[in-house]
Parts: structure tokens; C-alpha cells; sequence
């Protein structure tokens, strides 16, 4: 059973250590060797997933490709979904890496890009749009918004240091490694409920009608309004909480900013004078 | 592809998403990437989210996607909010500029190997004639600043 999970550790080491190579560090060092090794271990799990590599049955090598597949069948490689999940992951890997925040918030719009395809392409037509309207069109607005207020002096060095870069890349790495593994594996030998569910008629003809209608946003929004009539009402008012919050948040900044400057009395400067120390004073 | 891979296929995605996401929010020190990184791995749950809707046929997983999306607004807002008032404290977005919140019996961080001048990089700034005498530095800012 163990030695059937090799090609899963390999690829956990590669991206691994090629996230650590990318991530800034003191000493730049070897990141176009360390794009080659993350480019090389997706390229290892998407081996894994679409030509079943390693969900091989006891017995049969690992690059008799079509051995060990779900169902026996071929593999279907959709070229449309690889070019997709490669942009989205790739740009994420960008978004991540990078030591200018400015280009890794525009990477992470390219993500957000690749996710609303990737919600289009299973035909979630409004997540798709909802996502690029709110996170690409106004999230990530805010945050180049507050780039260009809070760091107009360029590079900073705390943008081109990491904590504990190799750890925290081992730690994102083995977890990709384990989900892929035990999804994967779970898969292997789907029970009779999940193969009944993905291929019966009656399911198909249900899908028809359901989640793949044609009146898709019409759909969407009956069941929103009706079986989760309350968790909407209770989305606004988080909404209205945090415009509140955000502007309290805000206004009490700013009430510090007017202290600092010396428009206040004697105890508003005493405090100014200890937070121009800045943060915290305690040690 | 049949429905039981697409179903896997973007399970893979999801886990490769949450996974950068996390390494992006455990590792970088701008408080703006953290936030970043932490809708990066939102994005992840939310496309696991939408391939079980899918393969179930149910409207469950694409209904709480859009509850994800209201929180992950909301959230952004105070977020960034916190980081604007942060920022407006302490002059960078450095997190590790706050670390006096630790926990007492953990260790004070300290940079020990600290990266090129941004000129090394590529970066170049009109340089001032210094004038009168150069105030003391306090301690706490040559740990963290390389220009005093």
C-alpha cells in the first residue's frame, strides 16, 4: 500500500522545495530553479490525477497509464480544464511568491480571473460573474487602494523577507500532498452509491432540471429567497455591521493622526509622544 | 470528462489553492499579501465547494459560495480598515512589527540576515545632502530598519 504513494511524495518534494526557492528570502537565490521545480510538480500531480499514475491496482506498474483509472475508462484529458486550473494555480503561485505586493494583488486578480472560468466551466454562471464583480472588481480594488496609500516608498525589505520559508512551504505542500492523495484514493474504488449517482438516468435527467438548468439565475435566486430566506437577511446585516465597523475602525485612526499632530491638550500629547514610539510600548 | 472527474479534477484545485494560500499567509510579512493569500485559500474552499454542488446536484454548495463571497466582502472591508490604522501606527506593514502581542514566554523575533538595499534590486532614490547633526536611533527601529 505504502509503495504505491512514491509518486505523490515526489511531488509534494518538488513543489516544496520549489516554493521555498520562490519565496523571498535574504538571498534571492535559484528562483527560476525553483519555478522549474513547482512547474514540475504540478505537472507531476496532474500526471498523477488525469492518466492515474498512481491509482494503480496492486500489481500493475505504474506507467501502464490506463491501468489503474476510475472505471477502467481512458482518460479524458480536457485541454479546456487544464489551461484553466493552470492559470488559476500558477497565477496563485505568483500571487504568493512575489516581493512586490503590487504585482502579487494583480496575480491574484489573474487568479480570481482563473476561478470565475473555472465556476463558468462547471456552470455556476453567477459565482462566476459574482466573482469577478465583487472580488476582482471591487476586493481586490481595495487592496491596490490600500497599497497605494500605505506604501508609496517601493520595495520594502519586510516584502522581500519571509518567516520560516521553507517550513511554512513544507507545511502547504504536505497538506496539498495528502489531499490529493487520499481525494484521489477515495476515489479509487467509489461505493455503489457514488457510482450510481454519477451515472444513472434518472440522476442525468435530474440534472436537466436542476442544477445545470437553463433558467440558472432565475434558479439560483428562487432557492436563495426561499429555503435560505434567512441566512440572507442575516448576510445584509453582517454587511451593514461591517460598513459600521470598518468606519469606526477608520474614524478612531484618523482621531490618532490629530493627536500625533498636537492638536489636543496635555493628556492627548503625553499619549501622542508614547505611540509615536510606535505600537505598543511594552517589551 | 464524466462528472466523477470533474468532481476530483476540481477537488485538486481546491487543495492547490488552500495549500498556496497557506504557505503565501504563513510566510509573507505584509499585512496586505497575508490578506491576500487568506482569500486565496477562501477561493479554494470555494471551488470544492461549487464541484460537490455539481456532482450532487444540489444548490447547497453554490448558495454558500455566495455566503463566502459576502463574508470574504466584509471581511476585506475591516481588514483593511485594521491594516490602514495599523499602518498609520507603526509606518509600515511589516507584522512583525507587532509582535510585542505574542504570547509572554515566546521569544522576541529578530532578523538576523536582513535583504540587499532596494538599489541592488533595481530600485534608485534622489539622494538629499544631510544636513545638521544625525539624531540618535532608538533600538527598536535599528532591528527592524536598515537605513538608520
Amino acid at each position: 500500500m505504502l509503495g504505491q504513494q512514491w509518486p505523490y511524495a515526489v511531488a509534494t518534494l518538488l513543489f516544496a522545495a520549489g516554493m521555498w526557492l520562490l519565496l523571498p528570502r535574504a538571498r534571492p537565490q535559484g528562483r527560476p530553479i525553483g519555478a522549474g521545480l513547482v512547474c514540475a510538480g504540478l505537472a507531476l500531480l496532474t500526471l498523477l490525477v488525469h492518466f492515474g499514475l498512481a491509482v494503480g491496482v496492486e500489481g500493475q506498474p505504474y506507467w501502464s497509464w490506463q491501468a489503474g483509472l476510475p472505471h477502467g475508462g481512458a482518460a479524458a484529458v480536457d485541454i479546456v480544464f487544464l489551461v484553466l486550473a493552470a492559470v488559476t494555480v500558477l497565477s496563485a503561485v505568483a500571487a504568493v511568491t512575489l516581493p512586490s505586493p503590487v504585482y502579487c494583488a494583480i496575480w491574484f486578480g489573474m487568479t480570481l480571473l482563473g476561478t470565475a472560468a473555472l465556476f463558468l466551466y462547471q456552470g455556476a454562471q453567477f459565482l462566476a460573474l459574482a466573482t469577478v464583480v465583487v472580488y476582482a472588481g471591487a476586493i481586490l480594488v481595495t487592496f491596490l487602494f490600500v497599497l497605494m496609500l500605505a506604501h508609496p516608498e517601493g520595495d520594502a525589505y519586510y516584502d522581500r523577507l519571509s518567516w520560516e520559508a521553507m517550513l511554512s512551504a513544507c507545511a502547504g505542500a504536505v497538506l496539498v500532498g495528502i489531499l490529493t492523495m487520499t481525494t484521489l484514493q477515495a476515489f479509487r474504488d467509489p461505493g455503489p452509491t457514488i457510482s450510481t449517482k454519477a451515472q444513472s438516468p434518472q440522476v442525468a435527467q435530474a440534472r436537466a432540471t436542476g442544477i445545470l438548468a437553463s433558467e440558472h439565475v432565475a434558479s439560483l435566486g428562487g432557492q436563495l429567497f426561499s429555503s435560505h430566506l434567512v441566512s440572507v437577511e442575516v448576510a445584509g446585516t453582517l454587511l451593514l455591521v461591517a460598513l459600521v465597523g470598518a468606519i469606526a475602525i477608520v474614524a478612531q485612526a484618523s482621531g490618532n493622526r490629530l493627536d500625533r499632530m498636537g492638536h489636543v491638550g496635555e493628556m492627548g500629547r503625553a499619549e501622542a509622544t508614547g505611540r509615536a514610539v510606535g505600537g505598543p510600548t511594552h517589551v | 470528462m464524466s462528472e466523477l472527474q470533474l468532481l476530483y479534477n476540481y477537488l485538486i484545485v481546491g487543495a492547490l489553492l488552500f495549500g498556496i494560500g497557506l504557505i503565501g499567509f504563513l510566510s509573507r510579512r505584509n499585512m496586505i499579501v497575508m490578506f491576500l493569500a487568506a482569500e486565496m485559500m477562501l477561493q479554494g474552499v470555494s471551488v470544492s465547494l461549487v464541484a460537490w454542488g455539481r456532482f450532487h446536484n444540489d444548490w447547497g454548495g453554490q448558495v454558500l459560495v455566495v455566503f463566502i463571497i459576502t463574508v470574504a466582502a466584509c471581511e476585506a472591508g475591516i481588514a483593511l480598515a485594521l491594516v490602514l490604522m495599523l499602518f498609520h501606527r507603526a509606518g509600515k506593514l511589516d507584522i512583525a512589527f507587532w509582535q510585542n502581542i505574542r504570547e509572554s514566554n515566546q521569544p522576541r523575533f529578530v532578523d538576523h540576515e536582513l535583504p540587499a538595499d532596494g538599489e541592488a534590486v533595481g530600485q534608485h532614490w534622489p539622494k538629499l545632502t544631510p544636513s545638521g547633526i544625525e539624531p540618535p536611533a532608538k533600538e527598536e527601529e535599528l532591528v527592524h530598519r536598515i537605513h538608520v
